[in-house]
């Protein structure tokens, strides 16, 4: 339990010996193209396997799995509920109070028409962590943080979505849909679970529907219970021929980077993240107003490799030396605590990132032709429905 | 049963009654909103001292300068509603101390980070058990703070550390209703905050660091000027009851002397953002350009109180007092 408790943020700290994770390191690390654990380019994913709609009883479910044995489903619910209007909204301007003077319970204000971001509402459950353990909060947060935050402009083709998933979410003034994601990882993670909880989440999203609504205006809230009726929660293209994939409102894709030395990798496995220099979440989106991707957040994760158990080099090692005495003395020459890097021991990785490293790894990601678009296409291409 | 002996309260929360008088013009509310004083590339003042609580081994108190219209506020008072307010929070290290004998073997330094909103904190109460919020800025903490302190000099022991916030940052104005920009916008200031008076207090500690680890914020901020346009513009150390709408934010942990950042929390759409004409910079990396330089800015306190702390420390000593 300590060394979950310890590795809260990132996996827990595989158990490699200082001398594999030096390996790994300096394979990872040669320049201009690193050789990974499986074989696979920087850029590659690993091989996965998904279905949508899969729990009859959701609003929109999905189902990922890795080559290694992970699995994660992910249940969307929604429910209707009533708006609160908190009291200093009620300090709405004149004009809006005369315009619903009609109506005067006063709860015409302009906050409910845009939406809320605690409407949406995330939960992970992953084995061997207690709820409020520090990983399923973290990644919680970090998944739904982009979700509601990724709001597209006005003036976008797709007038439904405007104001993002918050405005969908909105029926009227007095009512809303409130948007249950359970998030269920079904064995111990093997490596930082994010790609896959995240993979799943969009394709999750991407085939929730919500019963078509047959009321009109600041009615109370009534609905087609025909379940074929139903729309989706993030509209298609009506016509797959004339609009594009890249001018409609997506779910945003978090995607882990780690870096190694001068190397970017995408998509790494446990090995690989045990020796990260760097490990961000990049989360993006499609752009409503253009063709490009754009970025809706960033974060770095704990790296593991600060707390794994450095190597020792012969210089200091009792073995090589011969007798303790041998080591003392060198312990006080060369201290092991330094910052010089002996080639082939391993230390625990230090300090933080370079700017142009973060530049670099989103430049990969957004660029035209990019890993992002390669992801979106790929999740595009997964039948829904 | 139901208790026939007392008259019970409604079961749900009532709401204080709003009259109508109280409910000012809407160009009123518009210039009751606090209005930003400093050049967009202008810091708060922050005031850090060290070791002000003597039972923890290192200690810090932090506070930011409270925004000018709350002065004006209290000179003449036209609401009980204070305009802004400011952070102010206080950190404590203990340790490093022996691991209880249960813990599994460490060969590092073993890190735990709370974070706790004091009750009274923000303008709505927060209760005693930490919240999903809470634990998420305790992580962020731990990420900005664990690339810095050299662990391995310690194994087999233990590093607390506490922050208890008395006051926090705003999320919006408090006229304002909850919209598409109700992000906790505050909670990267309270998260910048955060991680200087840590590393304050890390150094007052006497724990070896790879350097001083300072905070800082920028956002993006799309604030309408005088034609009515919304032109989005990058500002420093934004105080969020400030603006009527922040974009995006970034918050770093940044070390000065290796040039290398801990902590990156970048959120919101940056690439709206209006730079100069000759920048070719995307909108992130303006972003984090811009919190890179807030947080150069608060590395120059830090530093100040640091070198107070070891000066203490020098007269404390045995043998090493210069001013015996």
């Amino acid at each position: 339990m300590a060394a979950q408790r310890q590795a809260s943020s990132a996996s827990q700290t595989p158990h490699i010996s200082p001398a594999e994770l030096s390996y790994l390191y300096t394979s990872l690390a040669l320049p201009g193209s690193p050789i990974r654990p499986d074989g696979r380019s920087a850029t590659q994913f690993r091989p996965l396997t998904a279905e949508t709609d899969i729990l009859p009883g959701t609003n929109g479910s999905a189902r990922v799995g890795f080559a290694d044995g992970t699995q994660a489903i992910v249940g969307v619910k929604a429910e209707v509920e009533k708006t609160v209007v908190s009291a200093d909204a009620l300090k709405l301007p004149q004009q809006t109070q005369e315009e619903y003077v009609g109506n005067n319970d006063g709860e015409a204000n302009q906050g409910s028409s845009s939406g809320h971001g605690s409407w949406v509402q995330m939960s992970i459950e992953i084995p061997g962590f207690r709820d409020d353990d520090a990983l399923p909060v973290f990644l919680s947060e970090m998944m739904r943080e982009p979700l509601v935050e990724s709001v597209s402009s006005e003036g976008s083709g797709n007038g439904e979505m405007t104001g993002g998933l918050k405005g969908r979410l909105v029926i009227n003034k007095r009512w809303h849909w409130r948007l249950y994601i359970d998030v269920l990882l079904l064995s111990q993670p093997q490596s930082y679970p994010l790609p896959l909880l995240s993979l799943t989440t969009h394709l999750a999203l991407l085939s929730t529907k919500l019963p078509k609504l047959k009321s009109k205006g600041e009615e109370d809230p009534f609905f087609d219970d025909d379940w074929d009726a139903a729309e989706y929660l993030y509209p298609r293209s009506t016509s797959t021929a004339s609009a594009t994939p890249s001018q409609q409102v997506r779910p945003p894709v978090t995607l882990l980077v780690v870096s190694v030395g001068e190397n970017i990798i995408f998509d790494p496995d446990r090995e690989e993240i045990a020796v990260a220099d760097t490990v961000l979440a990049v989360s993006i989106t499609r752009d409503s107003d253009s063709d490009n991707l754009k970025l809706v957040s960033i974060r770095t994760i704990d790296p593991p490799s600060r707390l794994t158990q450095p190597g020792v080099p012969n210089s200091e090692n009792v073995t090589t030396l011969g007798s303790t005495a041998a080591a003392e003395e060198a312990a006080i020459l060369n201290p092991s605590t330094g910052e010089e890097e002996v080639p082939g021991v391993w230390r625990p990785r230090r300090g933080g990132v370079k700017r142009s490293t973060v530049a670099r790894i989103v430049k990969l990601v957004l660029e035209k032709g990019g890993v992002g678009e390669e992801v979106l296409e790929g999740l595009e291409g997964v039948q829904v429905g | 049963m139901t208790d026939r002996r007392r008259i019970n309260g409604p079961p749900s929360g009532t709401r204080p009654a709003v009259f109508a008088s109280s409910l000012n013009s809407a160009s009123d509310i518009a210039t009751g909103r606090p209005q930003r004083q400093r050049q967009p590339n202008e810091l708060r003042k922050i005031f850090l001292k060290t070791g002000l609580i003597p039972s923890a081994s290192g200690s810090a108190y932090l506070e930011y300068e409270p925004s000018a219209s709350l002065a004006a506020a209290r000179s003449s008072p036209k609401s009980l509603i204070p305009p802004s307010s400011a952070l102010k929070l206080a950190c404590t290290v203990h340790g490093p101390k022996p691991l209880p004998r249960s813990a599994t073997f460490s060969p590092n330094l073993v890190l735990t980070t709370h974070i706790k909103y004091a009750p009274f904190a923000a303008r709505k109460r927060k209760g005693h058990i930490r919240d999903a919020s809470e634990r998420d800025l305790g992580v962020h903490l731990e990420t900005a703070l664990r690339g810095v302190i050299v662990a391995e000099r310690w194994p087999k022991s233990g590093l607390d550390i506490t922050i208890t916030i008395l006051e926090a940052e705003d999320d919006r104005w408090w006229g304002d209703a909850p919209d598409s920009h109700d992000a906790p916008w505050g909670m990267m200031n309270v998260l910048a905050g955060c991680i200087t008076a840590a590393s304050a207090a890390i150094s007052d500690a006497r724990i070896d660091c790879l350097d001083l680890i300072a905070g800082g914020v920028a956002a993006i901020v799309a604030d309408e000027s005088e034609d009515g346009e919304a032109k989005p513009k990058l500002m420093l150390d934004t105080d969020p009851a400030e603006h009527k709408a922040i974009l995006s934010a970034c918050v770093v942990a940044y070390m000065p002397s290796r040039d290398e950042i801990t902590e990156i929390w970048l959120k919101g759409d940056s690439s709206k953002a209006l730079l100069g004409p000759d920048d070719k910079r995307s909108g992130h990396e303006a972003l984090l350009d811009g919190a890179v330089d807030a947080a150069r800015g608060a590395h120059s306190v830090l530093a100040e109180a640091v070198r107070e702390s070891a000066e203490r420390f020098a007269g404390l000593a045995p043998g090493g007092g210069a001013t015996q």
